[in-house]
């Protein structure tokens, strides 16, 4: 899923046309914005979960509640954001079901000094198999809450209003979490940045 | 507004959402200043992993319109229609609610079941066509045609030697 600023705005209109269609009841319509975003829809719920099988129910089901919703949906420019919407709430309502209530991800440490941190190179960019596993690694040791809003953003796109309405926070909540989630993931993957063998 | 180091607004530059004179002003400020082009360096690496992520979704059952269509059929679902809005013909009838928290396992069509192929790490498929399960290796996947979008002279650099695209955030001149 892009952010609509990604977008071109043909792609925007095209988007919009869809949902109309959708709306209406035209099965085509809704199967089109089906793939094109139920795959972002999946990955949020994966990192939320961290499990692929529990990601594959929670989306199914995001998309059957906003099938049986579409026309609450207000603004239709929002579609990204009111889906991952009901994904969170999906995932909250099944880690309750669980009787999941604390986030056991790894320790945090808090206070870290942003400046001891290497400063990335273009090479670092490639992301190989090896790099790709420390990232989620390193996302596994953020506690869900926090990676949840960093990768509504940085993964998904969305303006730090949008992740404040998925989320339910205010807006300085939204951006104090993604920041702090920012040093706790470099700091994490500091050793293998800026001059890697 | 006044600007003093805001990783914030840095981050805002490279998603395309400030104004063209705050975008520049940020820009020349981060041009001189050390502190602002190291967190610059580390957000652009945030977005170039996460797209190279994205890219790399495997192909899972549930991405199957036909797993979803046999569920919304066997819930009987279909969209409120707006005030106004004409029903389509096709459309199938209403049902407020699934069954989500009960059901154990997910319905899944047929078609469903034989598309399901688990695919390892560091395969790719093209952002363009999403519904095709991808199969190529990273760096020599026909990716080039989805990149549009190299976020400087160095990553653009990077991108022709590996014939892969590595980061997806709009294009912006190199600073
Ligand atoms: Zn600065």
């Amino acid at each position: 899923m892009l952010a609509a600023e990604d977008e071109a705005p043909e792609a925007r209109e095209g988007e919009r046309a869809l949902l109309r269609r959708a709306r209406t009841g035209d099965p085509a319509a809704f199967r089109a914005l089906f793939e094109r975003h139920a795959p972002a829809v999946w990955r949020f719920l994966r990192d939320s979960f961290r499990d692929e099988a529990a990601a594959d129910e929670a989306t199914q089901e995001t998309f059957v509640r906003a099938h049986a919703r579409l026309t609450t949906l207000r603004d239709e420019d929002r579609l990204s954001a009111w889906l991952l919407g009901i994904a969170r709430r999906v995932f909250l309502e099944a880690r309750r079901a669980r009787g999941v209530f604390l986030d056991v991800d790894g320790e945090e440490s808090e206070g870290l000094v942003e400046a001891v941190l290497p400063t990335p190179t273009p090479e670092d960019l490639l992301l190989d198999r090896e790099l790709e596993a420390l990232l989620a690694e390193a996302l596994g040791h953020v506690r869900e809450e926090r990676r949840s809003a960093l990768l509504l953003r940085i993964d998904h796109g969305l303006p730090y209003e949008e992740i404040a309405q998925v989320m339910g926070w205010s807006l300085p909540k939204v951006k104090n979490e993604i920041h702090r989630a920012r040093l706790q993931l470099r700091e994490r993957l500091a050793a293998h940045v800026g001059g890697r063998p | 507004m006044s600007f003093s180091c805001r990783e914030q607004e840095l981050d805002a530059l490279l998603a395309g959402e400030l104004s063209p004179a705050d975008a520049e002003r940020v820009r020349a400020h981060a041009q001189g200043c050390a502190a602002c082009a190291h967190a610059l360096a580390w957000l652009r690496l945030e977005r170039g992993w996460m797209a190279q992520r994205a890219r790399r979704m495997p192909a899972r059952p549930a991405l199957d319109f036909s797993a979803l269509e046999a569920r919304l059929a066997s819930a009987g679902a279909r969209p409120t229609p707006a005030p106004g809005a004409a029903p389509h013909r096709a459309a199938r009838i209403a049902s407020p609610r699934s069954q989500w928290s009960h059901r154990g396992v997910m319905a899944m069509g047929a078609a469903a079941a034989v598309a399901f192929i688990v695919f390892g790490v560091g395969q790719v498929r093209p952002v363009s066509s999403p519904e095709v399960p991808w199969s190529q290796e990273v760096l020599v996947s026909g990716m080039l045609q989805a990149c549009v979008d190299p976020s400087g002279e160095a990553v653009a650099a990077l991108e022709d030697r590996f014939s892969a695209c590595l980061i997806a955030s709009p294009a912006l001149p190199e600073y």
